[in-house]
C-alpha cells in the first residue's frame, strides 16, 4: 500500500489528490508512509551519487576540452573581425564607385531625353524667334508664313509644355498684332498716297501735256536733248506717275489678309476707304476754286492722282480693285467734280482765269483718255463754260462798248491827212474808192464808234478763239461758233449799250448816226466772217446773211428821233396862242405853225443819211402828232367859244400843214399819205366851214363818205362852240332874217347830230 | 381859255463854233452841264417859261450851230429873233475877234430894233483866260449893247443874261405899243409878230393867201 501511493506520485505529474487521500486515510497511518518517503528519499540519493560518480571524469574532460573550445573561438572569433574589417575597408569605396556609376547612369540617361526633347522644341524656338524678329523687322507676310509653320507643323509636334502653350495662346494674339500692324502700315499708305496723289495727278497733267504739245519737230528736238542729257536722265526720277508710290505696303498687307484669310474683308476695307478718301479729295480743299488757277489745278491733280492710282491697282491685277468699282467710284467722282467744277466756274469774271481752267480741264481730259477713264460729263461741261465764257467776254465787252459809246462824239470822223485817213482805213473795212479821190479834210461817213466796236469785235473773236483752242473742234465749228458768239456780241451786248444810250434824251443829229454807224457796222460783219475764217483756218461761210443785227437798235433810234421830233411839235404847239373870237382871220398862218413847219423840214432835210425807212417813220410820226394836235385843240372842252373867224384862221393852218405834208418832205412815201393824218381833221373843218349838214347827216354811218372820219360827237362839239361864240357875238343886236334861219338850221342838225350820238350809245 | 403866257420872245444864241452856247442854253433850260462837247448840227431851240414882273413869259431859245457849214441854215433864223445873244469863249481870242463879224450878219439878217447881248463864256477858267473883262467891256460899249461875262459851269450869270434881254425886249415891246395904239384885248406879241410877218413874206405865205 504505501508504495503503490509512492510510485502513484511519482507517475503522476499532477492530480495527486486521490494519492494524498489514500495515504491520509490508509491505516498504518502517515507514520509509514513518511518512512517509505524516507526510504525512498535515501534510495534516490544513493542512486545521484552513484551516477554523479559515473560522470564525474567525463565532466572534467569535457571542462577541459571547453576551455579549449574557448581560446579556439577567440581566435577565430579576431580573425573574423579581422576579415570583417578588411572585407568592409574594400567594398566601402565600391560601393561609393557604383552609387557614383549609378548616378552617372542616369543623369546620362536623363540627358540623353533630354536632348532629344530640345532637339523636338529647338526648330520651334528658332522659328519663333524668327518670327519675333520678322514682326520686329515688320516683315509681316513672311512673319505670317513663319507663324503658320509653327502653328501646324511644329507646335504639335513638340508636346504639351507648358510654354508651347503659352506660345500657342501667343498665336492668336500675335496675329492679331500682324495684322493690326499691316493695317496701320495701310493707313500709313493710304495717307501717304493722299499726299503723294496731288503730286502724281500733276506729273500725269505734266505728261498729257507734252503729249499733247507732241509734234515731229518736238519729238526730234527732245530726242536730241535726250542724247546730251542721257547720262543725267539714266537715274532721274521715276518715268510713270503711278511710280512716285511704293505701292508695297499695300500689296504686303492684301497678302497678309489673304494669308490670314481676310482678304474679302480687306478688301472691302481697302475700297471702303479709298471711297472716302475719293470722297474727301473731291471736296476742294482751299474752298473757292474760283479764286485761283493754282487752287483749280490741286484739286485737278488731287482727283487725277488718285484715279491714276486706282486705275494702276486695277492693272496691277491682284483683285484690290476691280473695273466695276473703279467705274462705280469714277463715275460718281466725275459727276461730283463735273458739278464743282461747274459751281466754281460759274463765279468767274476773270476771262484769263477761265481760259487757265479750261485748259486744265482739257489737259485733264486727255490724261482720263490716257488712262481709259471715261470723260463723258466733262466735255458737256466744256461746253458750258465755253457759253459762260462767252458771257464773261461779253460782259467784258459791254463794259468796253459803253466807254465807247459814251465817250463817243457820233460825229462822222474827219481826217486831216493821210496818216490818219490810213488809220480810220486800217482800223475799219471800208470801201473808201470814192473818199480816196476827195481833198483833205475827208469826211468819213460813220463816226468814230463804227472802227473802234469793229475792232473791238476782232478782239473780242480773238479772246473768244483762245478757248475754243485745243477743244479739238474742227475749224469749220469754231468758226461758226465765233460767227454765232459775234453776232451775239453785236445783237445783245452791243445793242443792249445802245439801247441803254437811247435811255438819255439824244440830239436827234447823234439818233441820226448811230442808226447810220449800225448799218456799216452791219455791212462789216462780212469782214469779220473774213477775218473769223482766216484765223480758225476755215472755209468762207457766206451764206449767213448778217441779217437786221442791230434792228432793234435801229428801231429804238427810230423810235427816239419819232419821240423828238414830237416832242418838238408838241413845244411848238405849247406856244399856240388862238384867239377863239377871233372875227377876222388874219390871212396868214399862225406864226408858231410856219416855224414849226419850216423847223421840221430843215430838220428833214439834215436827216438824209437816214434810210429811208427811219425818215418816212420820223415824218410820220411829226405829222400825225401835228394833225391830232391841232385836232384835239379843236374840240377841247376848255375851249368854249370858237368863231368862224378862228375857225378859218386854224383852217388856214392846218391847210399850210397840208401843203407841207402835200410836199414830199422826204422821199419814200406813198403818194398823199402824209394827208391822211389830216383826213379826219380836215372832213370836219370842210363839214364845219362848208356847212355841209345835210350831205352828213345824209352819208353818216356810210362807208367812204365825204365825211365818214367825222364822228356825230366831235361835229356837234364843234358846232356848240361855234354856236356859243355867234351867241355871244350877237347878244346885244337883232338877228336878220337869214342869221334866223341858220340858227334855226344849227339847231336842228345839232339834235339830230345828238340823236345819232345817242344811237351810237 | 386862259393863255398858258403873255408873252413869247424869240431868243437866238450865236458866236463861233465852241464858245458854248449849247452849254449856256443847256443850263438855261435844264439847270444842268455836260462837259463833253457835242457840237450843234444845224439848229435847235428849248423852250422856258420865266416870270417877269408877274408877266409869264415863253422864251423860245434857237441855238444855232456855230460852224461855217451850217451858216445858211442858221441866219434863216435871225429874222424871227427878237433878242439875240453873242457869245464868244474869254479863253478864245478869236472867238472875241469874230464878235464883229457876228454883229456884222446881225446887222444884214436880223430886224433892225432886235436886242442884243454879249456874253463873254467860260469866265470860270480863269487861268487860261486871253480875253480881259475889260476888253469885252470895251467892245460892248462900242457897239451900245450890254455885256455880261458868264459860266454855263458854274451856272454863273447865265440867268441874268437871260431875264436881262428878256426884260429889255418886253420894255422896248410896251414903249412901242404904247406909241403906236392904246393897249386892246389882244397882247402885242401877235401885233409885233404880224408886222414882222408883213415885212417878211414867204414864198409858201404867198400860196398860202392864193388857197
Amino acid at each position: 500500500m504505501t508504495n503503490a501511493t509512492i510510485q502513484e506520485i511519482e507517475g503522476i505529474d499532477d492530480y495527486w489528490g486521490p494519492a494524498f487521500r489514500s495515504v491520509y486515510e490508509g491505516e498504518g497511518g502517515h507514520e509509514a508512509f513518511v518512512q517509505q518517503l524516507d526510504e525512498r528519499i535515501q534510495q534516490h540519493d544513493k542512486e545521484i551519487e552513484k551516477l554523479c560518480n559515473f560522470y564525474y571524469q567525463g565532466f572534467i574532460d569535457s571542462i577541459r576540452e571547453l576551455l579549449q573550445v574557448r581560446s579556439h573561438a577567440e581566435e577565430l572569433h579576431a580573425e573574423i573581425s579581422n576579415v570583417d574589417a578588411n572585407v568592409k575597408e574594400s567594398t566601402e569605396s565600391l560601393c561609393t564607385r557604383a552609387e557614383e556609376l549609378i548616378r552617372a547612369r542616369r543623369v546620362e540617361l536623363n540627358i540623353a531625353a533630354t536632348i532629344e526633347k530640345m532637339e523636338l522644341c529647338l526648330p520651334l524656338l528658332t522659328t519663333y524667334s524668327k518670327l519675333k524678329t520678322q514682326v520686329e523687322a515688320k516683315r509681316y507676310y513672311p512673319a505670317l508664313k513663319t507663324l503658320e509653320q509653327l502653328e501646324h507643323v511644329l507646335l504639335p509636334r513638340v508636346g504639351p509644355y507648358k510654354w508651347c502653350a503659352q506660345i500657342s495662346s501667343d498665336i492668336p494674339r500675335l496675329r492679331q498684332a500682324i495684322q493690326d500692324a499691316s493695317m496701320a502700315d495701310l493707313r500709313d499708305f493710304l495717307e501717304n498716297i493722299r499726299k503723294l496723289s496731288p503730286q502724281v495727278g500733276a506729273m500725269a497733267f505734266k505728261e498729257t501735256q507734252e503729249m499733247l504739245g507732241r509734234s515731229l519737230a518736238n519729238i526730234v528736238k527732245s530726242k536730241k536733248d535726250d542724247v546730251i542729257s542721257v547720262a543725267s536722265r539714266e537715274n532721274s526720277g521715276p518715268q510713270c506717275p503711278h511710280e512716285l508710290v511704293d505701292f508695297s505696303p499695300l500689296h504686303r498687307c492684301l497678302h497678309i489678309h489673304s494669308v490670314l484669310g481676310a482678304k474679302n474683308d480687306f478688301v472691302q476695307y481697302y475700297r471702303a476707304q479709298r471711297k472716302q478718301q475719293a470722297r474727301l479729295v473731291l471736296i476742294p480743299s482751299s474752298g473757292n476754286l474760283h479764286d485761283s488757277i493754282q487752287s483749280m489745278k490741286s484739286y485737278l491733280n488731287a482727283v487725277l492722282g488718285f484715279f491714276i492710282l486706282e486705275e494702276h491697282l486695277l492693272t496691277a491685277g491682284a483683285g484690290l480693285v476691280s473695273r466695276d468699282w473703279l467705274l462705280d467710284t469714277w463715275s460718281m467722282a466725275v459727276t461730283k467734280v463735273a458739278s464743282t467744277l461747274r459751281t466754281n466756274t460759274s463765279l468767274i469774271t476773270d476771262p484769263t482765269l477761265m481760259l487757265s481752267i479750261k485748259q486744265q480741264i482739257v489737259l485733264f481730259i486727255n490724261a482720263l483718255k490716257c488712262y481709259g477713264l471715261p470723260t463723258d460729263p466733262l466735255p458737256l461741261l466744256l461746253q458750258e463754260m465755253a457759253e459762260h465764257y462767252t458771257e464773261v467776254l461779253m460782259q467784258r465787252w459791254v463794259v468796253v462798248f459803253r466807254d465807247i459809246l459814251d465817250n463817243a462824239s457820233f460825229l462822222p470822223i474827219e481826217v486831216e491827212n493821210q496818216e490818219q485817213y490810213d488809220g480810220v482805213m486800217d482800223q475799219f473795212p471800208y470801201d473808201g474808192d470814192e473818199l480816196e479821190t476827195q481833198p483833205f479834210p475827208r469826211k468819213f461817213p460813220f463816226s468814230t464808234i463804227v472802227p473802234a466796236v469793229y475792232v473791238q469785235v476782232k478782239e473780242f473773236i480773238y479772246a473768244w478763239l483762245k478757248y475754243s483752242a485745243g477743244l479739238g473742234l474742227g475749224g469749220g465749228r469754231r468758226a461758226a461758233a465765233a460767227r454765232h458768239s459775234a453776232s451775239l456780241l453785236l445783237s445783245r451786248s452791243f445793242t443792249g449799250c445802245l439801247s441803254a444810250l437811247f435811255r438819255r434824251p439824244l440830239p436827234l443829229m447823234q439818233l441820226v448816226q448811230i442808226i447810220v454807224d449800225t448799218q456799216y457796222l452791219e455791212d462789216a460783219t462780212l469782214y469779220l466772217y473774213e477775218f473769223i475764217s482766216n484765223i480758225t483756218g476755215s472755209e468762207l461761210v457766206t451764206t449767213q446773211a448778217a441779217g437786221s443785227m442791230f434792228q432793234a437798235a435801229r428801231d429804238d433810234a427810230e423810235q427816239q428821233i419819232c419821240e423828238n421830233l414830237e416832242k418838238k411839235v408838241d413845244e411848238f404847239l405849247d406856244l399856240e396862242n388862238y384867239d377863239w373870237l377871233l372875227v377876222e382871220p388874219s390871212g396868214q398862218a399862225s406864226s408858231f405853225v410856219t416855224d414849226m413847219l419850216s423847223y421840221l423840214s430843215g430838220v428833214l432835210t439834215s436827216l438824209e443819211q437816214l434810210p429811208t425807212r427811219a425818215r418816212v417813220a420820223a415824218v410820220r410820226a411829226a405829222t400825225n402828232r401835228i394833225a391830232s394836235r391841232l385836232r384835239n385843240l379843236l374840240l377841247d372842252p376848255a375851249v368854249r367859244q370858237i368863231s368862224s373867224g378862228a375857225l378859218h384862221q386854224l383852217d388856214l393852218d392846218v391847210i399850210q400843214c397840208e401843203q407841207f405834208a402835200a410836199g414830199e418832205p422826204v422821199p419814200g412815201l406813198k403818194e398823199g399819205e402824209l394827208l391822211e393824218h389830216f383826213a379826219s381833221l380836215r372832213q370836219l373843218l370842210d363839214l364845219i366851214t362848208g356847212w355841209d349838214w345835210s350831205s352828213y347827216l345824209h352819208d353818216v354811218g356810210i362807208e367812204g363818205g365825204k365825211y365818214a372820219l367825222v364822228t356825230p360827237r366831235d361835229a356837234a362839239t364843234l358846232l356848240e362852240k361855234l354856236k356859243e361864240a355867234e351867241q355871244k357875238s350877237s347878244v346885244f343886236s337883232v338877228l336878220k332874217k337869214n342869221e334866223r334861219d341858220r340858227r334855226k338850221l344849227l339847231d336842228t342838225v345839232l339834235k339830230q347830230l345828238k340823236q345819232l350820238q345817242n344811237q351810237d350809245g | 381859255m386862259a393863255k398858258t403866257y403873255d408873252y413869247l420872245f424869240k431868243l437866238l444864241l450865236i458866236g463861233d463854233s465852241g464858245v458854248g452856247k449849247t452849254s449856256i442854253l443847256f443850263r438855261f433850260s435844264e439847270d444842268a452841264f455836260n462837259i463833253s462837247f457835242i457840237s450843234t448840227i444845224g439848229i435847235d431851240f428849248k423852250i422856258r417859261t420865266i416870270d417877269l414882273d408877274g408877266k409869264k413869259v415863253k422864251l423860245q431859245i434857237w441855238d444855232t450851230a456855230g460852224q461855217e457849214r451850217f451858216r445858211t441854215i442858221t441866219t434863216a433864223y435871225y429874222r424871227g429873233s427878237m433878242g439875240i445873244m453873242l457869245v464868244y469863249d474869254v479863253t478864245n481870242e478869236k472867238s472875241f475877234e469874230n464878235i464883229k463879224n457876228w454883229i456884222r450878219n446881225i446887222e444884214e439878217n436880223a430886224s433892225a430894233d432886235v436886242e442884243k447881248m454879249i456874253l463873254g463864256n467860260k469866265c470860270d477858267l480863269d487861268a487860261k483866260r486871253q480875253v480881259s473883262k475889260e476888253r469885252g467891256e470895251q467892245l460892248a460899249i462900242e457897239y451900245q449893247i450890254k455885256f455880261v461875262e458868264t459860266s454855263a459851269k458854274d451856272s454863273l450869270n447865265v440867268e441874268y443874261a437871260f431875264y436881262t434881254l428878256a426884260r429889255d425886249i418886253k420894255a422896248k415891246m410896251e414903249k412901242k405899243q404904247e406909241a403906236s395904239n392904246p393897249p386892246g384885248n389882244r397882247s402885242g406879241v401877235h401885233q409885233l409878230k404880224d408886222s414882222d410877218r408883213q415885212r417878211k413874206p414867204t414864198s409858201w405865205l404867198s400860196r398860202c393867201s392864193l388857197l
